[in-house]
């Protein structure tokens, strides 16, 4: 499964103009979206998600192919958003997980609660799935606690778990882990990557930290000043990301 | 003190701001998330009777509960009776006058639920009648008890719409402040003083309730 990228979207803004021109190509696996604020890194999110219409481009979803060209894999795509064709897919559509920077857990539910909202229907596969996911993000224990008595690290979790349990067919990722300390940080990652074994989505990673890249991510995509700068594996697209003004350095 | 005004008042008032709760709900979520271009004249047709003189609202009214409207015949065949001058026709006429009451704290609080709380429910692939049923709803309970609240009271406080639709009728449409004036009229002044005075501490005794159940809400909301 990959997910093709191509959007243009203009901002006002008090300096001036804004404009974000990202094309890229995201396979299944962590692409970390990298750049300092205000590069448009949480744009691409949404606009992924649909929760933000681009001025113009193209988001496709397919399968895997070698060839760079996005019209030649268009016949096994699914389209998402394509403004020449006047496709736009709403999120509820799109069956996309998306953990917001501040997580957004609804706080009048308790944890399984949040977790089980998005699936349909009633019965035992509602509840297997739940379980299921609530056993491998360790928060059964909090299952009937709101979000307000839990802790941190926890909210985390529930907040993974309530993204991946509807089986989204892509994953983004909005500095889920920043009030994080770098244990528990590193804790929650290593079971995102076991869940992400069983599951190759394409996964879009925004951070600042590199260290946070560097334990998930496998290829990143430096972002500076709306535009994709440089895109390729964790290593050596950490030697350009030094050089970004923002960036944070290695802790 | 004119206990079957007070009751008549009490009912209607009751009756009022539930059915307002039950009208009140979508019409307050359309106000709130609709993004039509021509939203503002139906907001604007909400609002109206926070600047019509009560006794514009109430001509109109009982024009439209007359024999010479659509309305007027339609109800008239349907229930053998008139609207105008009776307890139905207050209903009727209070709701229409406290609709803005009740609409505009709703919506207020709709608006006032986190975006990225409804982004999440979005791409979590549910419907917008679930997101507004479980997220909106449930998290706006302080302005919808504030819309039910104000549209009680300003029910018991009416005057000018109550004269105009429903006369002056002891047990129909005889309400306190009607009552009120009645003894004040008839120089009754100690009389018209002690329903003044129940209805002075009911109105503070309300708004007590209200504050108090916004500050709770606030401390809930900030946990």
């Amino acid at each position: 499964m990959t997910l093709e990228v191509k959007l243009r979207k203009a901002f006002s803004t008090k300096p001036g103009k804004f404009v974000l021109e990202a094309e890229f190509r995201a396979p299944g696996g962590v692409s970390v979206i990298f750049g300092p604020s205000g590069a448009g890194k949480t744009t691409i999110l949404e606009c992924v998600a649909g929760l933000l219409v681009p001025d113009s481009g193209r988001i496709a979803l397919g399968g895997d192919s070698d060839t760079d060209a996005l019209e030649a894999t268009e016949v096994k795509n699914e389209i998402l958003f394509d403004s020449a064709r006047k496709i736009d897919l709403t999120p509820q559509q799109r069956r996309i997980g998306y953990v917001f920077q501040h997580l957004a857990l609804f706080p009048h539910m308790t944890a399984a609660e949040n977790i089980e909202f998005g699936i349909a229907g009633n019965g035992t596969r509602r509840e297997m799935l739940v379980r299921d996911v609530m056993e491998r993000f360790s928060v059964t224990h909090v299952a009937g606690h709101r979000p307000a008595e839990i802790s941190g690290g926890e909210r985390q979790r529930v907040a993974l778990a309530r993204a991946l349990v509807t089986r989204p067919r892509i994953l983004l990722l909005d500095e889920p882990f920043s009030a994080l300390d770098d244990a528990l940080k590193l804790d929650i990652i290593a079971d995102l990557k076991q869940w992400l074994c069983r599951f190759d989505i394409p996964v879009l990673f925004v951070t600042h930290d590199r260290s946070e890249a560097a334990a998930l991510g496998e290829r990143v995509l430096l972002l500076r000043e709306g535009r994709i700068v440089n895109e390729e594996a964790t290593s050596g697209g950490w030697e350009n990301a030094r050089r970004l003004p923002g960036v944070s350095p290695a802790r | 003190m004119n206990w079957q005004a007070f009751t008549l008042t009490a009912e209607l008032a009751t009756l009022t701001s539930l059915i307002l709760l039950v009208l009140g709900v979508p019409v307050a979520l359309w106000v709130a998330f609709s993004r039509q271009r021509w939203k503002f004249l139906l907001e604007a047709l909400v609002a109206m009777p926070l600047v019509l003189p009560p006794t514009v609202l109430g001509f109109y009214l009982l024009v439209a509960f007359g024999s010479g409207t659509v309305l007027g015949r339609w109800y008239q065949r349907v229930a053998g009776s008139t609207l105008a001058f009776t307890f139905r026709g207050l209903v009727v006429a209070s709701v229409v006058y406290s609709l803005p009451f009740a609409v505009q704290p709703m919506a207020a609080a709709f608006r006032g639920v986190d975006q990225k709380l409804i982004d999440a429910a979005r791409t979590l692939g549910v419907t917008k009648r679930t997101i507004y049923r479980r997220i909106v709803v449930p998290l706006a309970w302080p302005g919808m008890i504030t819309g039910m609240v104000l549209s009680f009271a300003h029910t018991v406080g009416e005057f000018g719409v109550v004269l105009m639709v429903g006369g002056n009728i002891p047990g129909a449409t005889r309400t306190l402040s009607i009552d009120i004036y009645d003894q004040v009229q008839g120089l009754n002044y100690a009389s018209a003083n002690q329903t003044a005075l129940v209805l002075l501490i009911f109105s503070y005794f309300l708004l007590c309730l209200l504050y108090g159940l916004n500050r709770r809400a606030l401390l809930w909301g900030s946990r």
